[in-house]
C-alpha cells in the first residue's frame, strides 16, 4: 500500500478524476440544456382525453402533455378530493397545454390520473401555430375562401393557403420596413430639420415652406403605400379555416393570422425531423411574438453578436495600445508596477459596478454632452443620452480591457529580443521595430486576449441591462437606411432574453423550453465566437512561430 | 620558459600527450649520442665489432624517428596545439630529423670502417679531438632542449665555429697527404668524407639549437650569426 | 571549398599598430563601459583595420560581446549602462551629441549569435532593412535580394522559394540569412557576435569562407569563443581579459608567439 503511494499512482489518479468530474459537469450542463431545448421543437403528440371529474362532470380535453409528476396521495386529499379506492401512494399528474387562449380560460391544466376515462391520438388532429393568440388544437372541418366553402383535399388545400398568407405577410413587412420605413425615417429626418433651422434661427418662411412641400410629397407617397398595406391585408384575410375544438363547437379561424398548421400524429420520423429543423430555422431567424414568448430569437443573436463585434472593435486597439506602453515604454519603476497591478484587479470589479458607472459616464455624461453638441433639435428626446448598444460595447469594453492588457503584455515579453535587436541592428527604430515585428509577433497573444474577452463579455447581461438591452427593441442596430450603422438604437440580447422570457413572462410554464433553448443557443453563439477567433489565432500563431518554439 | 609549464594544460591528457614525446626525443637523442661515440671511438681504435654495433643499432634510431612523427602528427591532428606548444611540436618534428640524420653519419662511419676492414689502414689524422667536440655539442645541445635553456643553446651554438676550425685544419693535413703521396688519395678521400660528416654533424646540433631558441622565445634565428642572435633575442 | 590561398596570405597584413587615417575603419580611444556600479570595460584603445577581419576572443565575460556591441550602440538598450571615452567612425565619435543611432547602425551591421529571422518570407527578411529606409521599388529590392544573398552564398539553395517562410530554413542557412540582411543595406562595417556558436560545424564553415569573402567589401568585426575559428578567419586578433585589452596584433603573430603570458596561456588551454 505504501509502495502503491510512492509509485505517484494516487497522484495521477486525484488529478485524472479531477479531469474526468470537471468533463462530467461541463458535458452535463450542456446536454441538459440541448436536450431540454431542442426536445422543444420535436413535433409532439397530441392526445385526446375524456375526462371525468371527481363532481361527475364529463368532458373532452385535447393538448399535448407539457409535463408530468408524481402527487403523494396525502397532499390530493389535503387539497379536498376524496379519491375513494385508491391503494398506492402517490398519483401522476398530467400538465397539459390545450392552446385555444381565446375560448378556454386555462391554456395549460392538471388532469388527475384517476379521472381519465380514455386517451387517444386522433391522426386527424391539427395543431395551427398562430401569429397572436398562441396554439390551436382540433379537427379541421373545411375551408373557406371568402364564404363559399372550398372543394378537393382539405389538407392541400389548407396547406397551399397559409403559403399563400406567409407570401403575403412577408410582403406586407418588407413593405413596412422598407419603404413605409424609409418614409418615416424621412419624416423624422425633415422634423429635424425644421426643429435645427428653428434653433438656429433661419427658419425662414421659404425653409420652411420647402421643407413643408417635401413632407407633403412625403405624406402623399404614404398614404399610397398604405393603401397597399391594407389591400395586402385584406387578401390575407380572404381565406379561412373551420375548425372544430374540443369542446365540440365550430370555430372560424382567419388564415391571415395562421403561421402553420400541422398534423403530428399522423406523421412518421422522416416528416418529424423535417418539422423539427423548420422550427429550429424558425426559433433562430424569426422574431419574437407574445411578449417574447414565441416566435424567434433572431434580434437577441444579432443584438448579442453585433454588440460583441462592437466591443472587440473598441477593446482590441485600446487595450494593445496600453499593453505596448506599459511594456515597451514606461519606465520599470514602482508606479509601473502599481498601474498594471490596478489594471489587473480591475478584472475583479464585479460587472454591475461598470453597468453603473457606463450609465452614470458613459450614456449620461458622454451621450448626454453629445446631444447638446450635435443632436440639439431632437431634445429632450435624448439621442445618444440614453442607453444603447454602443454603450454597452464601451462598457463591456472596459470590463475586458484588463484581459486584453495582461495577455498583449505577456505576449509582448515572450518574444526574444534577439528579434527585436535584429531588428533595431538594421537601423530600425523603436517604433518601427514594435509595428513591423513585434506587434506581428503578439498578434496571437492579442487574439487570445480578445477570445477571453469575447468570452466574458458576450455571457455578461448584468451591466448591460443598465446600458442599453431592452426586452424588445423595434429595430436592428443594422438597416437599409443611412447611415446603417445606428449604434446609438437599443438592441436585444440573447441572456436578457433568457431572463426576460423566463422569469418576467406573463406564461412563466410555456416559457420554460424556450429558457433552455435561448440558454443552448447562447452557448452555441459564444463557442461559435471564440471557435472563429481561435481558429485566426492558430493561424496567426503558424505564421509568427517565434524562435524557441 | 621552463619545463613546467608544459604540464600546466587545463587537459591532463594534453600534458601527457606532450611529455611523452618529449621524453621520447630525449630518448632518441640519447641514443644518437651513443651511436656518434661509438663511432669516433672505433675510428679511433679501427674496433670493427663496434662498427658492426653501430650499423646493427641504426634502426632504432630510424624506428624512434616514425614513432615521434606519428605522435606529433596526432598531437596535432587532436589538440590544435597553438603558440609555444604548436612550436614545441614544430622544434620536435625538426630536431628528431637533424637527429635521424646524425644517427645516419654513425652508421656511415661504421660502414665505412667495415667496407676497409681489409686495408688495415691507420686514420691519417686525429679526428678524435673534433669527434669528441661535436659529441659534447650534440649533448650539451640535448641538455638545453630538455631544460628548455635557451642560453646554454646559444652556448652550443657559438660551439660549431671551433668545429669548422678543426675541419679545415684536418682538410689542410689531409691536402699534404695528398701531395706527398697520390697513391693515398682514396683512403684520404675516406678520411676527408668522415671529418666533412662530423663538420656536418655540429651543423645540424647548430639547427637543433635553433629550434630551441624558436620554441622558447618564437624567434626566428636560422640563416643568422651569432652576434644577430643576440640582438634579435634582446629586441 | 576552402579558399588557401587567401586565407593563408600573409602578405596583406597590415601593421596594425601602425594604420594610416585610410586604413582605419574605427577607432576605440579610452573606452570604459559600466553596468551600474560594475565596470566592464577598462580603457580599452584599439584602431581596426579597413577591409580586414578582426576577431576578438577572450574567456567567457571578459568584455569581448561588450566592446563588439559598443561599435553600434547596442548597448544603450541595456539599462544603467554608462560608457566613458569614443568610438571614432569616419572621425565623428558615433557617442557624440546628435548622432543618429539608427543611422549609426545602417553604417555598423550586426549579426547575432543565434538566427534571429523574422517572420516573414525569406525575400522580405532581406529587404528589410531597405524598407525601412522607404525604399519599395519592386526592381530595386530584387536586386538586393539577389546581390544579398548570393554576398551571403545563400542564392543557389533559396532562389526556388524567396517567398517561403524563413522559419524553414536550416540553422546554418538562417544565418546566413541574417547575413544577408545585413549586408542589404551595405553597412561599411559587419560585426558578428559568435556567428557560428549555434552552428553544426559544417555550416560553421561555411560561414567561415563567407566571411572570407565578406572582407572584400566590409570590414568585420567578429567574437568568438572558438580560437581555432578566429585562427582562421581573422587578420588580427583582439585577446581580452576581465574587461582590459590584453593583446591586439595580427592573427599570425598572436598564434604563434603571443608577447604576453596571458594570451599564451589562453591559446594554449593553460591554467590562467
Amino acid at each position: 500500500m505504501t509502495k502503491w503511494f510512492k509509485s505517484g499512482a494516487p497522484w495521477i489518479w486525484m488529478t485524472g478524476g479531477a479531469v474526468s468530474l470537471s468533463l462530467v459537469a461541463v458535458l452535463g450542463l450542456l446536454l441538459l440544456i440541448g436536450w431540454r431545448g431542442l426536445t422543444f421543437f420535436w413535433p409532439h403528440a397530441i392526445y385526446e382525453w375524456q375526462i371525468s371529474s371527481a363532481e361527475g362532470e364529463r368532458y373532452t380535453v385535447i393538448g399535448e402533455i407539457h409535463d408530468r409528476e408524481a402527487v403523494p396521495l396525502a397532499q390530493l386529499r389535503g387539497s379536498g378530493l376524496a379519491l375513494e379506492g385508491v391503494t398506492s401512494d402517490t398519483l401522476t399528474r398530467y400538465l397539459v397545454k390545450t392552446g385555444n387562449r381565446e375560448f378556454v380560460q386555462l391554456d395549460f391544466r392538471w388532469l388527475l390520473e384517476t379521472d381519465i376515462v380514455s386517451r387517444e391520438q386522433p391522426a386527424n388532429l391539427a395543431v395551427f401555430e398562430r401569429s397572436n393568440h398562441g396554439n390551436f388544437y382540433g379537427y379541421v372541418e373545411r375551408v373557406l375562401e371568402g364564404d363559399s366553402v372550398v372543394g378537393g383535399e382539405v389538407r392541400e388545400q389548407l396547406k397551399e393557403r397559409i403559403d399563400r398568407v406567409g407570401e403575403l405577410n412577408s410582403q406586407m413587412k418588407a413593405l413596412q420596413r422598407g419603404e413605409i420605413g424609409t418614409i418615416n425615417f424621412e419624416l423624422e429626418k425633415l422634423r429635424l430639420k425644421q426643429r435645427r433651422l428653428e434653433l438656429d434661427g433661419e427658419a425662414t418662411d421659404e425653409a420652411l415652406a420647402d421643407i413643408r412641400i417635401e413632407e407633403q410629397q412625403l405624406r402623399a407617397d404614404y398614404q399610397v403605400l398604405e393603401k397597399e398595406l391594407f389591400a395586402l391585408r385584406e387578401e390575407a384575410r380572404r381565406d379561412s379555416v373551420v375548425v372544430r375544438d374540443m369542446r365540440g363547437q365550430e370555430v372560424t379561424i382567419s388564415l391571415g393570422n395562421v403561421l402553420d398548421v400541422a398534423w403530428p400524429n399522423d406523421m412518421g420520423l422522416v416528416a418529424k425531423t423535417l418539422h423539427w429543423f423548420k422550427e429550429i430555422g424558425k426559433f433562430v431567424s424569426g422574431e419574437p411574438r407574445e411578449a417574447n414568448t414565441e416566435g424567434g430569437v433572431f434580434p437577441a443573436i444579432f443584438g448579442t453578436v453585433f454588440m460583441v463585434i462592437l466591443m472587440a472593435i473598441i477593446v482590441t486597439p485600446l487595450g494593445v495600445v496600453a499593453a505596448i506602453y506599459l511594456h515597451e515604454y514606461a519606465g520599470k519603476n514602482n508606479l509601473t508596477k502599481i498601474i498594471r497591478i490596478a489594471v489587473i484587479n480591475l478584472a475583479g470589479v464585479p460587472s454591475i459596478v461598470y453597468g453603473v458607472f457606463g450609465l452614470g459616464f458613459f450614456v449620461y455624461m458622454v451621450g448626454g454632452s453629445l446631444d447638446q453638441l450635435f443632436y440639439p433639435e431632437s431634445l429632450p428626446t435624448p439621442t445618444f443620452g440614453s442607453p444603447g448598444v454602443l454603450w454597452s460595447a464601451l462598457t463591456l469594453a472596459i470590463l475586458t480591457l484588463p484581459v486584453v492588457i495582461v495577455s498583449t503584455e505577456e505576449g509582448l515579453s515572450r518574444i526574444p529580443s534577439s528579434v527585436r535587436q535584429g531588428s533595431l541592428a538594421l537601423g530600425a527604430t523603436k517604433a518601427e521595430t514594435l509595428w513591423r515585428i513585434v506587434i506581428p509577433m503578439a498578434s496571437p497573444a492579442i487574439m487570445t486576449g480578445l477570445i477571453l474577452a469575447i468570452a466574458r463579455a458576450a455571457g455578461e447581461v448584468a451591466p448591460l441591462m443598465l446600458v442599453g438591452v431592452v426586452k424588445l427593441a423595434p429595430n436592428l442596430p443594422v438597416d437599409g437606411n443611412f447611415p446603417y450603422l445606428h449604434v446609438e438604437r437599443k438592441f436585444m440580447h440573447l441572456g436578457f432574453h433568457i431572463y426576460d422570457v423566463g422569469f418576467q413572462s406573463p406564461n412563466v410554464e410555456a416559457a420554460r423550453p424556450l429558457v433552455y433553448a435561448t440558454s443552448f443557443l447562447l452557448v452555441t453563439v459564444i463557442v461559435g465566437l471564440n471557435l472563429t477567433a481561435i481558429g485566426i489565432r492558430n493561424h496567426l500563431r503558424e505564421k509568427f512561430r517565434s524562435l524557441d518554439q | 620558459m621552463d619545463n613546467n609549464n608544459l604540464k600546466k594544460h587545463i587537459s591532463g591528457q594534453f600534458n601527457i600527450e606532450l611529455e611523452g614525446v618529449l621524453n621520447q626525443v630525449l630518448v632518441m637523442g640519447g641514443l644518437v649520442e651513443q651511436q656518434l661515440t661509438d663511432a669516433i671511438t672505433a675510428i679511433h681504435k679501427q674496433d670493427l665489432e663496434m662498427a658492426r654495433q653501430i650499423v646493427a643499432n641504426d634502426h632504432k634510431v630510424n624506428g624512434l624517428e616514425v614513432q615521434i612523427d606519428e605522435d606529433c602528427t596526432r598531437i596535432i591532428a587532436k589538440r590544435q596545439p597553438a603558440a609555444s606548444d604548436l612550436r614545441l611540436v614544430l622544434a620536435i618534428i625538426k630536431t628528431i630529423t637533424d637527429l635521424e640524420r646524425i644517427g645516419d653519419v654513425a652508421k656511415r662511419i661504421g660502414m665505412m670502417l667495415l667496407d676497409n676492414a681489409d686495408k688495415k689502414q691507420p686514420p691519417l689524422v686525429s679526428m678524435e679531438n673534433m669527434g669528441r667536440r661535436t659529441v659534447k655539442m650534440l649533448h650539451e645541445s640535448l641538455d638545453a632542449f630538455a631544460r628548455m635553456d635557451v642560453e646554454a643553446a646559444i652556448e652550443v651554438h657559438k660551439e660549431d665555429a671551433r668545429v669548422d676550425r678543426e675541419y679545415e685544419s684536418i682538410i689542410r693535413e689531409l691536402m699534404t697527404f695528398m701531395m706527398e703521396d697520390p697513391r693515398s688519395i682514396p683512403h684520404v678521400l675516406n678520411v676527408l668524407w668522415c671529418a666533412r660528416s662530423l663538420e656536418r654533424v655540429g651543423d645540424r646540433v647548430q639547427h637543433i639549437c635553433e629550434y630551441i631558441i624558436y620554441f622558447v622565445k618564437g624567434k626566428d634565428v636560422r640563416h643568422t650569426s651569432d652576434e644577430d642572435i643576440h640582438s634579435m633575442l634582446d629586441r | 571549398m576552402i579558399n588557401v590561398a587567401t586565407t593563408m596570405n600573409q602578405d596583406e597584413t597590415l601593421d596594425i599598430s601602425r594604420l594610416t587615417r585610410e586604413q582605419t575603419a574605427l577607432e576605440i580611444r579610452g573606452l570604459n563601459l559600466f553596468y551600474g556600479s560594475k565596470q566592464a570595460l577598462f580603457d580599452v584603445d584599439m584602431n581596426i583595420a579597413r577591409g580586414q577581419v578582426t576577431a576578438f576572443i577572450g574567456p567567457s565575460g571578459c568584455g569581448k560581446s561588450t566592446l563588439l556591441r559598443c561599435i553600434n550602440r547596442m548597448n544603450d538598450l541595456v539599462d544603467n549602462c554608462r560608457i566613458e571615452g569614443e568610438i571614432l567612425l569616419h572621425e565623428q565619435n558615433i557617442y557624440g551629441k546628435g548622432v543618429d543611432v539608427a543611422a549609426l547602425r545602417r553604417q555598423v551591421g550586426m549579426v547575432f549569435q543565434r538566427p534571429n529571422p523574422f517572420p516573414k518570407s525569406i525575400y522580405e527578411n532581406v529587404v528589410y532593412g531597405l524598407r525601412l529606409q522607404g525604399i519599395n521599388d519592386r526592381r530595386r529590392l530584387d536586386e538586393a535580394v539577389e546581390r544579398s544573398l548570393r554576398g551571403a552564398a545563400l542564392w543557389d539553395e533559396v532562389k526556388d522559394r524567396l517567398h517561403e517562410n524563413a522559419f524553414g530554413l536550416s540553422g546554418g542557412q538562417q544565418q546566413r540569412l541574417v547575413i544577408a540582411r545585413a549586408i542589404a543595406i551595405e553597412p561599411e562595417v559587419l560585426l558578428l557576435d559568435e556567428p557560428t556558436s549555434a552552428l553544426d560545424p559544417i555550416s560553421t564553415l561555411v560561414i567561415e569562407e563567407l566571411i572570407n569573402t565578406l572582407k572584400e567589401q566590409f570590414t568585420v568585426v567578429i567574437v568568438t569563443h572558438n580560437m581555432q575559428q578566429a585562427a582562421r578567419v581573422s587578420d588580427n586578433t583582439a585577446f581580452m581579459y576581465m574587461g582590459e585589452l590584453i593583446e591586439y596584433t595580427d592573427t599570425n603573430t598572436l598564434f604563434t608567439t603571443p608577447a604576453k603570458k596571458k594570451t599564451e596561456d589562453y591559446i594554449t588551454g593553460r591554467y590562467g
